[in-house]
């Protein structure tokens, strides 16, 4: 068994009277994209800043590629690329000296080919200041710093918030050829899809505790999916009487649904009703959705509404 | 051998600060020398009440082309150089932290010590390099005008404005770092130096108050002393003492506490002292 690139045991984080984090316990295996999924204000970016040593925990350990994150961290930081959630560049430098700069710290050679390939299928212009670069293209200078010495780990505090959807998909194709190329990426994000999509384990964080850890097929298999279905007539009241589904609301020819064990049962009574289907549409479930999907099942017992509360209130 | 990219890019950031606070003092120093005979006269006839003389000259009469430029220039011109230290020394942490671009800097191969070390390297160059082009004020002016101040002895008065420049800046620093929170620490340094500033200049005159500078900075500067009397080196060994002390207490903290974005501060009375007797949380 080889080494795990990212070990969190028993981590305990206080900010004064708020815990932050509330004894993680966390095993990113090697060569593997990780989702770390959480509303915001869950404490996904104060255990990214603890691997760090950015900040440090009031107990437990945390590792990465068996360095301690406290004692060794120098060692972790040789090997880590990171891009901060709240990313914050020199404004006053040109894009290009400001990765210079960063290069300037890797003991390593400086990759000026891989650099330009990132700059290009991210269409990146490094030759203006960074003050005049739009949300999305700092967005895009954090991940190439981030990358562009082949870090044997990727940490992303929210890598593709800001970013247009195209951009998004490059970004998850270079996500996709680091972890082909044996490395190890782990990515924060409070959007269920993106996860989704990205990552082939993910964990969930909510309220300072890791709530659940699950491999991507699992967690769609256990999720929500809410739909909305229009007919061309008021479909009979019984027609989604189904196990597992329930009715939101009618408004006139349109139902709102929620079904917990996939759509299967639902899309074949509506086939085998003979109703006139107008439109159909799924949402993505929420993450409260999914909360509630895993709250469902356990002791807790925990009100969907209450998480909804708490998210409103979270900061990040 | 360790890459200096933060002591170099420092050295470029104020490189605009350097020039300014250099060629604002390169004037000054010019100025004063020119003017001085005009004054000469004046004040050789002139009989001052010795409070007011006090206040000028500090310990030299301002009659005399030193304690001319004492009162006149020396006395003053370290509050400019204070200023540099109080932005270089606040920006070096706190500002870097409030801006956020601290966690860049410190996700990389690059301890936080080797970090403040660079920074610190970085303004005792600077501070160098401003006396130094403002000494050039001395050097266009001094051997054109009859004064009785030797050109060497004002390059020994200008470095000798070094270890107070160099105490403020380590205060700032080590404020920076307790509470990271650029305009807080700013603002307490700017008071202590100008809080310290006029005590001394009053204590030089009152009699009763004359004790009280023994617990200013600007007394163990001495002003334009060193134009007649040389360097004072327990004096100078005393405020780089102080400033080493201080150095070494901002790597203790900084090397302890949780590195914060933003000017996020989650600091009351208790997390300040916390930080200053430097218990990190966990420890």
């Amino acid at each position: 068994m080889s080494v795990p690139a990212i070990e969190m045991r028993g981590v305990v984080k206080d900010y004064g009277r708020t815990h932050a984090l509330r004894g993680i316990d966390l095993t990113v295996d090697a060569g593997r994209i990780f989702g770390f999924l959480g509303p915001n204000g869950a404490g996904k970016t104060t255990a990214i800043r603890l691997l760090l040593d950015l900040i440090r925990p009031n107990a437990g350990t945390a590792r990465v590629l068996g360095f301690d994150s406290q004692r060794q961290s120098i060692d972790v930081r040789r090997r880590v690329g990171y891009m901060p959630g709240d990313l914050r560049l020199y404004d006053n430098m040109v894009g290009s000296d400001f990765l210079d700069l960063i290069d300037s710290f890797r003991p390593e050679k400086r990759d000026v080919r891989f650099r330009a390939e990132l700059l290009e299928r991210l269409g990146l212009d490094t030759s203006r200041r960074i003050r005049a670069l739009s949300k999305g293209n700092r967005q895009k200078l954090g991940i190439v710093q981030a990358m562009m010495h082949r870090p044997e780990v990727l940490i992303l505090d929210e890598p593709t918030s800001g970013l247009d959807p195209l951009v998004q998909e490059e970004v998850a194709k270079l996500l996709e050829d680091a972890v082909r190329d044996g490395r190890t990426v782990f990515f924060s994000s409070h959007v269920l899809p993106e996860v989704e999509r990205l990552s082939q384990s993910v964990a969930i964080i909510r309220e300072g505790l890791i709530v659940a850890v699950e491999d991507i097929a699992k967690l769609k298999a256990r999720s929500v999916h809410v739909l909305e279905v229009t007919f061309a007539s008021a479909p009979p009241a019984d027609l989604f009487a189904l196990p597992g589904v329930r009715e939101l609301r009618r408004d006139g020819n349109m139902v709102h649904l929620q079904a917990r064990d996939g759509i299967d049962a639902v899309i074949k009574a509506m086939a085998g009703s003979g109703c006139k289907v107008v439109d159909l549409r799924t949402e993505q479930p929420s993450l409260e959705d999914v909360f509630l999907a895993y709250y469902a099942g356990s002791t807790d017992g925990r009100a969907p509404a209450d998480v909804r509360k708490e998210r409103s209130h979270a900061t990040a | 051998m360790p890459r200096l990219s933060i002591a170099v890019k420092s050295l470029r950031d104020q490189k605009w600060q350097i020039v300014g606070f250099g060629l604002a003092l390169t004037a000054m120093a010019a100025m004063h020398v020119y003017i001085w005979p005009a004054y000469r006269d004046t004040l050789q006839n002139l009989k001052l009440p010795a409070a007011i003389e006090a206040f000028f000259g500090g310990d030299l009469s301002i009659a005399t082309g030193a304690g001319f430029m004492s009162a006149e220039f020396f006395s003053w011109v370290p509050i400019l150089l204070i200023v540099y230290a109080v932005i270089q020394g606040t920006g070096a942490i706190a500002g870097e932290e409030s801006s956020g671009t601290m966690d860049l800097l410190l996700s990389q191969p690059l301890g936080r010590r080797a970090l403040v070390l660079q920074k610190i390297a970085a303004v005792c160059v600077g501070s160098v390099l401003i006396v130094t082009i403002g000494w050039l004020g001395f050097l266009v002016s001094v051997p054109f005008v009859n004064i009785d101040v030797a050109l060497a002895d004002t390059a020994i008065a200008s470095a000798n404005m070094l270890p107070i420049t160099l105490l403020f800046f380590s205060m700032s620093l080590w404020l920076g770092a307790v509470m990271p929170n650029r305009a807080t620490a700013s603002g307490a340094v700017i008071g202590l130096a100008t809080a310290s500033y006029f005590v001394n200049t009053l204590a030089n005159g009152v009699e009763p108050l004359r004790n009280l500078r023994y617990g200013t900075p600007f007394y163990y500067y001495g002003a334009g002393l060193p134009l007649v009397d040389g360097i004072d080196w327990p004096h100078v060994g005393l405020l780089l003492g102080v400033s080493l002390l201080l150095m070494l207490l901002t790597l203790r903290t900084f090397g302890q506490r949780d590195v914060t974005t933003g000017g996020a501060t989650d600091l009351d009375a208790a997390g300040v002292l916390r930080r200053i007797l430097a218990r990190s949380p966990g420890g």
